[in-house]
């Protein structure tokens, strides 16, 4: 196991190498000028070459790339062209917003999205079914900034019952930064108002979020859950006379899991280009938001920075869940 | 854990109770992520030169005095030109104080005006340009500072290049050395998120992406603000803005969209701020190339144009009808409008041009909804008279690689104006002798290959002339060569428009977005 292990790991290193490479290079070789675009169109051309002479891109592509590669094994990402800050203190800062709304929408997800998927597999072709089903549809096809504005619209302005945009009243202090997390920070630092103020600001965007994998897992569980349903040992259970809860979770569904780990890990990766837009209509200071200046903006270390930092999240991901199979189904050996 | 854990369910769903802002307490909502550095030195941006000036100050002011941009007197109380017309004086203002506490003096200035030279960031041209060398400028005795220009300027240029908030705000500099390194001697990454200023607010917190929180700063020379904080939330997305408004949680919105602006018009509990902005949306057409290297063509395309359906249509009227570079309410502007859509007229100026079949022709846009919309108009309004517009659209990024590589043959694009003198303008627009690297400006008379030597000399006279009259009239007539022969399609001047609650009294905009202050503004309720 540790071998595999080992083994998975190198081959992460290669992934995450190969990535850099070539968002570098096709970063760099795309006809634009990122840096007279920072600095705005009435920049002069004089203000624009200092510029680039300052942070090195005047020099010969290989010579960027030689050197991009001995700052990354020394742990750093560069500087962003258009931030001026390190992209790796960039993504501290950004990152834990994306994370903690990224999770609580997973979690909404996963709990959600089992859910149904079971109660419309055990009850095909009825009702909740089709409501299911419909839900499902639903949160598939309706895009994240709509979804967003109407819940904004329904529970911010007309009902009042859900705070609006941001993370924190506007008066709010900020609980002091430890971690980044703001559920954390506000958990270290005692402070119970800005926690659960946090938490009423989490509801709509989390929801907002999770719903588009709410809707794909319950499809996903709901075709598994049929599939083992229709199984001879299914039929067996229940003919000994077992509960059908019992049927249902500890005999089907636990067999089910195999197809639903797969989505939900991809589902976990995933969630991170879904904040762009959740982020955006939330106003939550997130990476996604990051990520979509930095590309819009062609900011070559910002752009090489999260596409390392996204694909080693996929990787790491991808890793959980294979390694979740075996714990699963004992049959799965990884040698 | 279970008491915290009750304490939460039982928080989270209780209503939450509906917060209205404090009286003293100025809640903007606005796009906070052009923000990425806060050292006057170097910032560019409107958004962020903005905040610059609620907590800095300069040598003087550039305020909107009823409807027109003065220069008014900041921490100099007065200033005198030699009759050489090359040295400035000027007369600090006794008692100004620095949010330190400290005095503010003719060192504070030297050493502000130098760091920015040597620091040598992308703005430093608009002081540069008349003032390069630190040495320039001298210390006559604490309270009076000398600036000397490398050619006579006229009175309104050295007061809005040294009124520019930015490369030309005063630090305190005994702070600022205090945070200076070996490595950093200027305190640049130090002062990319603190405060050194002595403006009416003092900077308390800049969360990127969240929040900017300015105080009051009670010993302002002028006295103190109206509002005891000012609070800039981050809500990039004008929808949410709206309802945020609506909903009473922010005082101003700052970046809704014209049609969203025009439901507050009749709305009772809100005030709809507008004012003209100066900058210009233009077409350029590369003068350098065929077909547009014909002025008939040129002027062709200018009688094609359906302006009000840009205005009316796409811009929803947030914007004042004008032709010339130099907006209307700007020193010099040329209030001539000859051009509205003649098809005919234009028909035969293509026809005289030698193109009575007119001719196929790209035009880029940025990816800007209201730039491509534009685009869109002016190819079916072109479409009319036989020339046939493909629209590539680009991002920011390869739009102005292309534009300033002089690669374009035709395009849709905006300009803002630099500082608040017709100079900003005259010398992007006109002042152009050889398409070559080695002009001394190379901004878009340049990028669009339109040389005119002749106008060029008349802008560089244009901005040593010191009487103000004849200076006038010269940049009347150099707009008035421009509007028939450059390489530019005026469209409009947009508007600049925010609403607040009617609560929200003093609220001026300032052509110059970024020069707006908000020192005069108060709450009622």
């Amino acid at each position: 196991m540790l071998g595999y292990i080992a083994r998975r790991l190198i081959w992460m290193l290669l992934v995450l190498w190969g990535v850099m490479t070539i968002t570098f290079f096709v970063a760099r070789v795309i006809p634009a000028d990122p840096v007279g675009a920072i600095l705005g169109p009435q920049a002069p051309p004089e203000a624009i070459e200092r510029e680039r002479e300052r942070l090195g891109l005047n020099r010969p592509i290989y010579v960027q790339y030689i050197r991009y590669i001995f700052d990354l094994l020394r742990g750093d990402l560069g500087i962003s062209l258009r931030t001026r800050r390190p992209v790796l203190q960039d993504i501290a800062q950004f990152f834990p917003a994306t994370a903690e709304l990224a999770l609580s929408a997973f979690l909404i997800g996963v709990v959600l999205g089992i859910s149904v998927g079971v109660v419309s597999a055990v009850y095909p072709g009825r009702v909740i079914d089709h409501a299911s089903r419909v839900f499902a549809i639903v949160g598939l096809s309706m895009p994240a900034f709509w979804l967003g504005l109407l819940l904004l619209l329904g529970f911010y302005y007309k009902l009042g019952w859900l705070p609006g945009p941001g993370q924190l009243p506007y008066w709010m202090p900020r609980p002091p930064r430890v971690t980044g997390f703001l559920f954390v920070d506000a958990l270290l630092a005692h402070d119970w108002s800005a926690l659960t103020s946090y938490l009423k600001h989490l509801v709509m965007p989390a929801f907002t979020l999770g719903w588009i994998s709410t809707a794909s897992i319950a499809r996903i569980t709901r075709a598994s859950m049929l599939e083992v349903l229709r199984e001879e040992y299914i039929k067996t259970a229940r003919m000994k006379g077992l509960k059908e809860s019992g049927v249902v979770m500890k005999h089907a569904f636990k067999n089910a899991l195999l197809p639903i780990i797969t989505v939900v890990g991809i589902r976990l990766a995933s969630l991170l280009e879904g904040a762009v837009l959740t982020e955006t209509v939330f106003a939550w200071p997130g990476l996604g938001r990051y990520a979509t200046h930095s590309f819009l903006s062609i900011d070559f270390n910002a752009v090489v920075g999260v596409a390392i930092f996204t694909a080693f999240l996929y990787a790491f991901c991808n890793l959980a869940v294979d390694l979740l199979y075996a714990y699963l189904n004992p049959k799965i050996r990884y040698v | 854990m279970r008491r915290i854990l009750l304490w939460c369910l039982v928080s989270a769903l209780a209503l939450p109770l509906l917060a209205v802002p404090p009286k003293d307490t100025l809640i903007i909502g606005a796009r906070t992520d052009i923000i990425v550095d806060l050292d006057p030195a170097r910032t560019y941006e409107v958004f962020t030169n903005l905040i610059i000036e609620q907590y800095y100050d300069a040598l003087v002011n550039i305020v909107m005095d009823q409807g027109e941009v003065v220069a008014k007197p900041g921490l100099a109380q007065s200033w005198e030109v030699s009759e050489d017309g090359l040295t400035w004086t000027f007369h600090l203002r006794r008692g100004a104080k620095f949010h330190s506490g400290r005095e503010v003096t003719a060192d504070d200035v030297i050493y502000s005006f130098t760091r920015s030279l040597s620091l040598n960031f992308a703005p430093i041209w608009i002081l540069s340009q008349y003032v390069p060398d630190p040495s320039m400028i001298k210390k006559i005795d604490d309270y009076t500072v000398s600036i000397t220009t490398k050619q006579p300027v006229a009175e309104l240029i050295i007061a809005s290049v040294v009124g520019f908030q930015g490369i030309c705000s005063i630090v305190d500099s005994e702070l600022v050395k205090a945070h200076a390194t070996e490595n950093d001697p200027w305190a640049n990454q130090w002062l990319k998120t603190h405060d050194a200023g002595s403006g009416p607010f003092i900077l308390v917190e800049w969360t990127p992406n969240e929040r900017i929180i300015l105080d009051r700063f009670d010993e302002y020379w002028a006295g103190p603000a109206g509002v005891k904080r000012i609070i800039f939330i981050d809500i990039p997305e004008p929808a949410a803005q709206k309802l945020a408004l609506d909903r009473g949680d922010i005082d101003i919105a700052w970046d809704l969209l014209p049609e969203q602006v025009d439901l507050y018009r009749s709305a009772p509990g809100f005030t709809v701020i507008e004012g003209p902005s100066w900058s210009i949306e233009y077409l350029a057409m590369n003068a350098g190339k065929p077909p547009f290297d014909n002025p008939l063509v040129r002027e062709a395309i200018r009688w094609a144009i359906d302006y009000d359906a840009i205005i009316y249509g796409i811009q929803k009227g947030a914007a004042m009808p004008g032709q010339t570079f130099i907006p209307a309410g700007m020193f010099g502007h040329l209030p001539e409008t000859p051009f509205h859509k003649d098809i005919e007229k234009a028909k035969a100026l293509l026809a005289q041009a030698g193109y009575a079949e007119g001719f196929e022709v790209e035009m880029l846009t940025s990816t800007h909804p209201r730039r491509v919309a534009i685009a869109t108009q002016v190819q079916a309004d072109l479409a009319q008279i036989g020339i046939k517009v493909n629209i590539t659209q680009m991002v920011s990024a390869q739009f102005y690689e292309l534009y300033r590589a002089q690669k374009h043959t035709f395009l849709v694009a905006g300009w803002g104006v630099d500082y608040a003198d017709p100079d900003a303008l005259a010398k992007p627009f006109a002042h152009c002798c050889t398409t070559g690297p080695e002009a001394p400006v190379r901004q878009l008379a340049w990028r669009n290959m339109y040389v005119d030597c002749e106008t060029t000399a008349l802008v560089e006279a244009a901005a040593k002339e010191l009487d103000a009259e004849k200076r006038r009239a010269m940049y009347e007539e150099i707009q008035r060569r421009i509007l028939h022969n450059g390489p530019y399609v005026i469209l409009y001047y947009p508007l600049n428009q925010v609403v607040t609650r009617e609560v929200v009294k003093g609220l001026v905009l300032n052509p110059m977005l970024s020069f707006t202050e908000f020192w005069p503004v108060a709450k009622t309720g």
